[in-house]
Parts: C-alpha cells; sequence; structure tokens
C-alpha cells in the first residue's frame, strides 16, 4: 500500500491537486530514466493506466509523452512526463512494453498519430490508421480535417 | 502462462503443414462491429491472434483539437453508442472538475438515475447479443423488449435513443417529471419480476453452461498487465469500480455492492453483469427517493470556457469499465489534447493471451463475454 521510492532516481516531484487534476502527484523525468521508474511501479503493485503523447513543439518545443500509473485497491494516481526533441521523425523513447505489456497498444498508437518513435519495440506498426497512411494524424502541423479536400474535390 | 508479450504472429514457431491463417471479421456477424481477428491455427486450435483495429476509427481525440470545450460535448455520447449517458456526463463532470463548477444537487440526482438506466441498458443488449453469439435466440427478443422500454423513458427525456447529449456544464438540460418518476419506478418493478424468468431461461440451460463454464478464463496476472477493468475484472474477484474508488456524482451517498466472482471465465462475466443490473435498480430506487427539489443548472449557463492550463484526469465507471479523459489545457477555449482512454481497448489488448490455446468455436463466446464495442476502441 505504499508509493514507489523514486527518491533514488532524482526526479522534478510535485504534489498535484488532486480534487482539482485527479492526480496525485506529478512527476518530470529524463527519457532515458523511464524504464527504471516504470519497473518501480511495477514493483509497487501500480497499474499503467494510461500512456500519451502531446504535440508541445509550438508553445514549448518538445514532443512529450505522458504516462499515468494507478493502483485499482485505493486510488494514488501518479502522472510521468517525459519530453522529447522536438523532431518527427527523430523524437524517440524507450518502451516500457517489456515491464508493462499494456504498453504495446497505447505505443502503437502514440506512434501511429505522433510518430513518435519506442526503441525496443518488437512490433511497432500502425493501429488505428491505415496501413499505408503517410502522415501522422495528431501532430498539432497535420492541420483541421475540415481543411481536408472533400471527396472527389480538386485539391487545389 | 507468462503475461510477457509475444509478437503477433509466431513465425518462428515449427510452420508445420496443419498451421494456417484464418481472417475472421471485420464483416463476421458475432464481430460486434468492424474487428478482424487474424488467427493462426492448427486444426480448430488458436496457436495465436493479432486483432486488427481502427475500421471505424472517426477522429475524435483530433476533432476535440479544434474545437471549443462545449462543443466537444456531443462527441462524446458517439465513442461508445451504448454508455452514451455516462461518457456524456463524465465529460461534463471532467469539464465541471477542470474549471470548479458547482452542480446542483438535483442535478447530480438526475445524473445517477440516467446514468444507472443506461448501464442496465447496455448490459441488457449485451445480455441478448452475446446468447445470441452462441446460439440462443429467443433470450434475445426478452431483452430488446425490456431494453426499449428504457429508451422510451430516456427518449421521452432527453429527446434521443443513443446519443443524448443530456448533461450541460453545471447540469442537465431538461428537467424530469412526474411521468419520468412513475415510468422509472415501473421499470424496475417489471425488472425484479423478469430475473427469475432470466433465470430459468438462460442460466439452468445445459447448453449455455457447457459453452460458458469455464471457457476463457481471464487471470489476474493478465487483467493487471494489460489494465482490464469492469465486469470483466471483477468476475477474477477484483473489487474495483470508480463509482466505489473514486466517487464522482454522489455514487458515495448510495447503498449498493460490488457484484464480483473468482473464476473469471465467461460464465463468471455473465453473472456479475446480471448482478450488475440489480444494483443498478438499488441505486435507481434510492435516487429517486431521495430526489430533491431545486434548479438543475446553473442560474447563468457558462457560454465562454477557459479552464485553467494544466493536465487532469478524470474517470468514470462506465458500462464496460474505467472510462478515463486526460485533458491538457493551455488556458484557451480550445483543447489542447484530449486523451480518451476507454475500457474495451484495454480489454481487447488483452485477448492474444487469453485467445491463445482455445479453440476456434471459443473465440465467439470470448469475444462476446468481454462486451466489447468496436467504435469505443477505435474512436
Amino acid at each position: 500500500m505504499s508509493s514507489p521510492d523514486l527518491s533514488s532516481l532524482e526526479l522534478g516531484c510535485e504534489d498535484a491537486a488532486y480534487e482539482g487534476t485527479g492526480f496525485h502527484q506529478v512527476h518530470r523525468a529524463e527519457p532515458g530514466q523511464i524504464v527504471a521508474i516504470a519497473q518501480k511501479f511495477l514493483e509497487a503493485g501500480y497499474r499503467l493506466e494510461m500512456l500519451t503523447a502531446e504535440d508541445r513543439r509550438t508553445d514549448l518545443e518538445v514532443m512529450r509523452v505522458v504516462y499515468s500509473f494507478n493502483r485499482i485497491d485505493h486510488p494514488d494516481r501518479h502522472l510521468v512526463i517525459i519530453d522529447l526533441e522536438p523532431k518527427i521523425p527523430g523524437a524517440h523513447a524507450p518502451s516500457i512494453m517489456g515491464i508493462y505489456p499494456a504498453a504495446d497498444w497505447y505505443e502503437r498508437e502514440v506512434f501511429d498519430m505522433y510518430g513518435i518513435h519506442f526503441d525496443d519495440h518488437p512490433d511497432l506498426r500502425r493501429i488505428l490508421l491505415p496501413e499505408d497512411a503517410d502522415f501522422h494524424a495528431l501532430l498539432k502541423d497535420f492541420g483541421r480535417i475540415e481543411d481536408a479536400p472533400a471527396e472527389g474535390e480538386a485539391s487545389a | 502462462m507468462s503475461t510477457q508479450h509475444h509478437p503477433p504472429i509466431c513465425l518462428e514457431k515449427a510452420h508445420d503443414d496443419e498451421t494456417y491463417y484464418l481472417n475472421m471479421g471485420p464483416q463476421h456477424p458475432s464481430m460486434h462491429g468492424v474487428l478482424r481477428l487474424l488467427l493462426k491455427m492448427r486444426g480448430e486450435l488458436i496457436l495465436d491472434c493479432d486483432p486488427i483495429i481502427g475500421y471505424a476509427h472517426r477522429a475524435h481525440e483530433k476533432m476535440a483539437e479544434n474545437r471549443p470545450w462545449i462543443q466537444f460535448f456531443p462527441n462524446t455520447s458517439r465513442i461508445d453508442y451504448l454508455s452514451g449517458m455516462i461518457y456524456n456526463l463524465g465529460y461534463c463532470e471532467a469539464v465541471e472538475r477542470m474549471a470548479s463548477i458547482e452542480v446542483p444537487e438535483r442535478a447530480q440526482v438526475i445524473r445517477v438515475i440516467v446514468s444507472e438506466l443506461n448501464r442496465i441498458q447496455s448490459h441488457l443488449l449485451w445480455f441478448g447479443t452475446f446468447l445470441l453469439d452462441i446460439g440462443g435466440i429467443t433470450p434475445f427478443l426478452y431483452c430488446f423488449d425490456d431494453r426499449e422500454r428504457i429508451l422510451a423513458i430516456l427518449d421521452r427525456v432527453t429527446g434521443s435513443r443513443l446519443t443524448y447529449s443530456y448533461g450541460r456544464f453545471g447540469g442537465v438540460s431538461r428537467d424530469i417529471d412526474d411521468v419520468f418518476i412513475e415510468q422509472t419506478r415501473g421499470f424496475i418493478k417489471r425488472m425484479g419480476e423478469q430475473a427469475p424468468m432470466y433465470r430459468k431461461l438462460v442460466h439452468d440451460n445445459i447448453i449455455f453452461l457447457k459453452r460458458c463454464d469455464g471457457v476463457g478464463v481471464i487471470t489476474k496476472e493478465i487483467a493487471d498487465a494489460y489494465g482490464v477493468t469492469g465486469p470483466n475484472l471483477r468476475a477474477i474477484g477484483v473489487e474495483y469500480d470508480v463509482r466505489k474508488a473514486e466517487p464522482y456524482s454522489g455514487y458515495e451517498k448510495y447503498d449498493f455492492e460490488i457484484p464480483t466472482r473468482t473464476t473469471g471465465d465467461c460464465l463468471a462475466r455473465f453473472e456479475v453483469r446480471v448482478a450488475e443490473m440489480e444494483q443498478s435498480c438499488r441505486i435507481i430506487e434510492q435516487a429517486l427517493d431521495r430526489l430533491p427539489d431545486g434548479p438543475i443548472k446553473p442560474a447563468k449557463l457558462i457560454k465562454k470556457l477557459k479552464p485553467p492550463a494544466g493536465e487532469y484526469y478524470f474517470a468514470v465507471e462506465s458500462a464496460r469499465g474505467h472510462f478515463g479523459m486526460y485533458f491538457v489545457s493551455d488556458g484557451g477555449d480550445v483543447p489542447s489534447r484530449i486523451k480518451l482512454r476507454t475500457p474495451s481497448f484495454s480489454a481487447l489488448s488483452a485477448m492474444p493471451d487469453v485467445l491463445e490455446g482455445t479453440m476456434v468455436a471459443d473465440t465467439i463466446a470470448i469475444l462476446g463475454s468481454i462486451d466489447i464495442v468496436l467504435p469505443e476502441i477505435d474512436r
């Protein structure tokens, strides 16, 4: 019933206001640390609740991957944030699939939607978009859906 | 069996002449929407399975990023069309928590009533289609008769049978009246009377038991590794329900139990959902008894919403499990990012581990019993 001991990793850690944000704690880490962090959470009995990315290239000049760990016996939600270089393709992070199998599909979805590469993921292929798509739809510079020419309409 | 991932197509295994691939779906009548399973088989034995999804991808998360918070609201009932009400109200709750909006007591109680009606409706549809999948046509007709009554009740108050858009930031759009209360009480009474009939029709049926008992066991290890939640998790004996763990809409004030079973097979999942419908009826009865008078939405409706910048997470218990919403606000009136963590996505991602070593005929029973909704997986 205890939180994982992350002190040895020297993370930027802050308490979040659970009532307002839904997170008990927020950690900021280097991409290289995420495997060690995930291992600590697994040992402490946490589940990987969610894994996703954010395109923050315009405001913070980073590509960001976020992990949410939580317990199912009593809620204790931790958000772990890692910032990657703002280049697509180019941004890459270690895969935590070997620790949490749930990360398999989440990482595939992040790769599909953002083009972030997860090192050591054995099967990193698209999951929602068509196999032959040449774009990553959730990047901010992909544009708006409404802007795409309708089918049959000549693209200007 | 280890819960470590194995690549979807295990080519390294012996590739003898009797091994072949079978595409089940995306147009298979028992695939509950458009799911394709690529099965590697020897005879009728499944050696490996690769679920291929995305056929119903409608870019909900992309749509969220180019319209104000309030305009994303109608999308939420279209993500999981069977839990439309729960998703609608869950999105409202999340935005309210983020922007510190008060919800009147009467609106909260109404939210609980309509959410639980929605849950029963979803379970009834699952009940009918699951039995249809494994060869029982009759229960389907009874279930849809009962389900139609809920849809009529909700249609009367929301104006819609499936995509309700009933919530408002700070309340609900329309008030309920005495006819609604009378109809709902009538329905609860009817459900109580129907239960023995359902039991006789289904649960004592030897064919049903043979198809479900001991089939498709999800172990605790698999559930933890893949993040399986909802009735699928409770069928293993884990008492996890967001309504109890992180109460919202005043669920902490209601007296209800979390039904659990221990075996984790199709039969356990069936029993958990049937027991959940009874608990939902209990909650609705309590809510109707305590329904206070008062306003149902703030006196001044929120027109321009600009939540403070930051990261937020909020979860509700949908009919399928833990539905989480991760919001990133940059302080403007348009979301910077909305991630929808849907329960069926996690349940389906565990399927390669569950289906390995089962027979192809059981695939239908197993996939039916985990109650997936494909549009919710593909978003």
